[in-house]
């Protein structure tokens, strides 16, 4: 075959629109942070929003490589607020620092001629220009960062003041989530049905930009979920003891039902109890994983338990080796979020109200739209967020939505790939920060020192 | 099967071991061995065959061709269409670089860099369009933008909307959130609530203004095409309409189930009454191709001439003559074929009596009825389709032109004046009119086997009465040669003989009728007084009746 000239010596220009300048896109969530380069198809750097400050030195780690160890006084926190926004400013700067500098920028992937894996080169002559190591890490990058729709204003000056001074950005942008979920998506005007950890969205985006008059939220997302799944544990018969991976050092396998056979570590000084939380955590979201699954008919479980019954069950190992059986209850766990009276009652929690489940978060923000659109969105509805991971989600909410507005066309876009649905945002922003129409949109940091962080304003609308 | 296969079943232990590592050697050369005939390698079964097959190239050819890398820079380029000068940079191969085809990952080694003096501008530039929005002046807008229920700032904040959002309005309507200025500060704080505005208030608005600004600049008169329409959309919009539309196209989202069913039931349903239609028309479009004959392109002009009409008296004549012996040969031997198909190129016939004149052509017909034979395609039509649309291709053959009414009439109008006027009193008996007044071709069989009826009957009528006659003759004859006999045996003559006698022959009458009546006689025997009709109808309703007495 002879060689012909590669297509990539082209400008891509010609197929796609691209022009990459290296942006970075950070998506910060509760769950976990989401960094990488713009162009590229997954996020190269994935780390768990929750750190660990030693109670004694007050140093923090972050990443899932430290904050795992059961060590003694490490508290486990997490900086964001339980409504998905920033709270602690401080640690969620040197977390998203973290999370770039760990994978991205300290790598200089983006700078060949020193990096390194290039020194067996005979070339030698190299051209040091402009690659002095900046203090600052982000000083070649533009900063492509991704909010919730209910960002306060506050917070969103907050951001681009530490995207400039702190990491000395030469271009920031800062884009709805739920905007670069659509976009990911390849759609413009969309639904977005996001189920996140801390907070459950359902948003109405015309044209790119989202409708302020549709924005809903509720807590019934991914930790509202586990707490569902607490409060089914300790209530079935004989209690499921929730028993973290670190706590076991060895088990046998026993039946299904029998209660667990399995030597427990000892500590000296037992892990805090919000470490505890986190590993329990863990441990539940493998459950939702792997068990948890939404029943599909539009009109409840309660309508349909006789048939759910009939249903066959699936088998649960947790870490110390007791097993069981979950039947009904597997479809239980989830029900709440369709039917605010099928919720599992959680201790010192007050139970969801119907205004907070799925289907009348979507028929709420419709009502906010002009009708002109609604129909058009109802078409194109995304779904995005590891919450909808659960298994059955969009056949419920497609029962839903045709049982709703049986008139109207539904139509629903979910990612088939598992990575897809839960980075959804963070593909969109890759897709947004690459394309080179959006360099005239960037906030340069000349703009920035002109007229302060109140730019953010008047040009993130 | 394999010879593992065979080991198995005898259970030989063996070779189990290495069997799908042949596997893979067995799947590997039979797709590389290209230049082996398949019968070549079939021969060797299921054990690969010994010939090392070619060791691809790649590695070797990727190798021999390298180039040296592509070199690529990290190239600063500015967006004129941005407000400041931003500079960031993206990679390019770089310009004077030989095209190579290696090294795209964009990690090849740069060499000497030149410092770009210039900084190339954007290819995307071109793409920062902005909508023109109307701007006015204070002065203007006193003048001539005043609105009932708009202060000039909220109309300001509007503008700032519409233009911000590039004229989108559900986007404009979303953000719309006009705070008033403060009272007070503003002398005229007469709209001070803050009732929310309908996307349609905004728009009127913001129409309105831009088609002041608009008639400002260019006035109605001078306004060109583009202009002038835009004019126009911006006089059209009607809020209440659009406003109607919305609710309407609300409420067609909000449909039930049930309603949403029955318009999807109701589409169907209109759909299938369409493409019904659709059919029937479309076979309606094919009948009336069927029936309707072909324009004339027969030249009657020679015909005008003595001549001409003597030539055509010859033909008639010869025609005639074969037909007739044509009609003896037998019906058989003429394919049905060379009747109306054979007629329809011809033309120019009235289609009702095409059958009587289907032999008559121009000079030059016959010869060109072969070359023009091969009438268009025509659909059969089935025998209900006939039937429904009363189309009948008669076969048999009528000697000479004549019309299809006296076909109709040809059973009375042939008979004998008396005949007539028996048949014509029979028809008005049963309430029958002696002129058809809708002579479909079910008709005109009915009509015809009732004339055959009425003829039979007329015909037995007239048997009867001979008979009667007969019998009454020989009756007197009877009579006669008794009184004779009588007389010669000088009896004297009775007079209720003579009457018994003739009440004798009355019953003899009523007895040969009933011959002909069938089961009438037993009723008339029976002692009933009715009087019978003569009309075989009557006997059969009489039946009827007679029956249903029973
Ligand atoms: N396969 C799965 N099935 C069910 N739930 C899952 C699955 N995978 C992840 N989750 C849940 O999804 C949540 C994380 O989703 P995601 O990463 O979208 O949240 P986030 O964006 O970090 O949070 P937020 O949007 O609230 O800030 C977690 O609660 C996790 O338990
Ligand atoms: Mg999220």
């Amino acid at each position: 075959m002879a060689a012909q000239p590669m297509t990539s010596s082209m400008q891509p220009t010609d197929v796609y629109g691209g022009d990459e300048v290296s942006a970075i896109i950070l998506d910060p969530g509760y769950s976990s942070v989401r960094a990488g380069f713009a162009g590229e198809d997954t996020p190269k750097s994935f780390v768990n929003s929750h750190y660990g400050v030693s109670s004694s030195g007050g140093s923090y780690v972050f990443g899932d490589d430290t904050i795992h160890n059961p060590l003694a006084n490490l508290d486990i926190r997490n900086p964001m607020s339980k409504e998905g926004v920033v709270e602690d400013w401080d640690a969620a700067t040197k977390l998203w620092e973290y999370a770039i500098t760990s994978r991205l920028t300290s790598f200089k992937q983006a700078d060949p001629r020193t990096n390194g894996l290039n020194d067996d080169m005979k070339d030698a002559d190299i051209e040091m220009e402009g690659v002095e190591e900046g203090e600052k890490p982000l000083e070649e990058h533009p900063l492509l960062m991704t909010e919730t729709a209910w960002n306060n204003p506050k917070l969103r000056e907050k951001s681009i003041e530490v995207a400039m001074e702190s990491w000395g950005c030469p271009a920031f942008w800062l884009a709805r989530n739920s905007v670069l979920a659509s976009f990911g998506a390849g759609k413009a005007t969309a639904l977005v049905v996001d189920v996140g950890a801390s907070t459950t969205s359902v948003i109405c985006i015309h044209d790119g930009l989202i409708l302020k008059k549709s924005v809903q939220k509720s807590p019934l997302a991914g930790n509202w979920l586990s707490s569902q799944l607490r409060s089914l544990f300790s209530t079935t018969d004989p209690k499921v003891e929730l028993v973290p991976h670190f706590m076991i050092a060895s088990k046998t396998p026993v039946d299904a039902g029998a209660s667990a056979q399995a030597t427990y570590r000892k500590f000296e000084d037992t892990p805090s109890a919000s470490f505890r939380a986190l590993e329990e955590e863990r441990v539940l979201t493998e459950f939702k994983e792997s068990v948890v699954q939404v029943w599909q008919d539009h009109r409840g479980l309660k309508a349909g338990t006789e048939y759910a019954r009939q249903q066959p069950g699936r088998v649960f190992e947790m870490p110390d080796g007791s097993n069981q059986l979950w039947g009904v209850e597997r479809y239980n766990v989830a029900e709440g979020m369709w039917d605010s009276s099928s919720a599992l009652p959680v201790p010192n929690e007050s139970a969801p109200s119907k205004g907070q489940t799925i289907p009348e978060m979507v028929k709420a923000s419709l009502a906010g739209v002009d009708i002109d659109i609604r129909a058009h969105v109802l078409q194109n509805i995304v779904v995005t967020g590891g919450g909808t991971l659960v298994s059955g989600f969009t056949d419920r909410l497609h029962n839903e939505l045709t049982a709703m507005y049986p008139g109207a066309r539904i139509k629903i876009q979910a990612a088939g790939l598992t990575a897809e649905r839960r980075f959804g945002s963070w593909i969109g922003g890759s897709i947004l920060g690459s394309l080179g129409t959006f360099h005239q949109m960037w906030i340069s940091k000349k703009e920035y020192e002109e007229f302060g962080t109140s730019i953010i304003e008047k040009r993130c609308k | 099967m394999s010879s593992h296969d065979v080991r198995d079943m005898l259970d030989l232990p063996g070779t189990a071991g290495p069997r799908p590592a042949k596997k893979q050697k067995i799947a590997a050369p039979k797709s590389t061995l290209k230049g082996l005939a398949r019968e070549v390698q079939s021969l060797a079964g299921d054990n690969p065959i010994s010939i090392v097959p070619e060791i691809s190239s790649f590695k070797k050819r990727r190798l021999a061709s390298r180039k040296p890398a592509a070199r690529w820079v990290l190239k600063p380029f500015k967006n004129p269409a941005r407000g400041d000068d931003l500079v960031l940079a993206h990679w390019r191969r770089k310009a004077e670089a030989p095209p190579a085809p290696v090294g795209e990952d964009g990690n090849s080694e740069q060499v000497e860099a030149q410092p770009e003096p210039e900084i190339e501008n954007s290819t995307f530039a071109k793409f920062n369009v902005k909508v023109d929005i109307p701007e006015y002046t204070d002065l203007q807008y006193s003048l001539k933008l005043e609105g009932e229920g708009w202060t000039k700032d909220e109309t300001d904040y509007l503008m700032g909307l519409v233009k911000d959002f590039d004229l989108r309005w559900p986007l404009i309507w979303d953000r719309y959130d006009y705070e008033p200025l403060a009272s007070g500060e503003n002398g005229d704080s007469l709209v001070s609530v803050t009732q929310p505005r309908s996307m349609e208030d905004l728009k009127v608005r913001y129409y309105f203004i831009a088609d002041q600004m608009l008639q400002l600049h260019t006035p109605l008169k001078d306004m060109r095409k583009t202009e002038h329409d835009l004019h126009e959309i911006f006089e059209k919009f009607d809020p209440n309409q659009e406003a109607l539309r919305k609710k309407f196209a609300e409420t067609a989202l909000n449909r039930t189930k049930e309603e949403a069913r029955e318009e999807e039931s109701l589409l169907l349903e209109l759909k299938r009454i369409l493409a019904r239609s659709e059919k029937l028309s479309e076979e309606r479009k094919e009948l009336y191709a069927r029936l309707e004959a072909p324009p004339s392109n027969g030249n009657i002009g020679i015909y005008t001439s003595s001549q001409g009409l003597q030539q055509l008296l010859q033909q008639l004549m010869t025609l005639n003559n074969s037909k007739k012996r044509r009609s003896l040969m037998g019906a058989e031997n003429m394919s049905p074929a060379s009747g109306p198909s054979g007629l329809q190129q011809q033309g120019s016939f009235d289609r009702r009596d095409s059958t009587m004149r289907e032999s008559i052509s121009g000079p030059s017909g016959p010869s060109r009825k072969g070359t023009l034979q091969g009438p268009p395609e025509r659909r059969e039509l089935t025998k209900e389709e006939e039937k429904m649309y009363g189309v009948s291709q008669p076969t048999e053959k009528l000697s000479g032109p004549s019309f299809r009414a006296d076909r109709l009439n040809k059973p009375i109008t042939n008979k004998s004046a008396t005949m007539q006027a028996k048949i014509t009193n029979v028809l008005g008996e049963l309430g029958v009119p002696s002129r058809l007044i809708m002579p479909t071709a079910a008709v005109g069989q009915e009509w015809e086997s009732l004339l055959g009826n009425i003829q039979k009957l007329l015909e037995l009528k007239k048997n009867a009465e001979k008979l009667d006659g007969e019998i009454a003759i020989a009756m007197t004859l009877k009579a006669e040669r008794e009184k004779r006999e009588r007389a010669a045996r000088g009896e004297p003559d009775p007079e209720d003989d003579d009457h018994d006698v003739k009440r004798e022959s009355d019953r003899e009458k009523s007895v040969s009728r009933s011959v002909r009546g069938g089961s009438v006689s037993r009723s008339a025997r029976g002692g009933s007084t009715r009087k019978r009709s003569a009309s075989v109808l009557s006997a059969m309703s009489d039946k009827s009746t007679k029956r249903q007495k029973k």
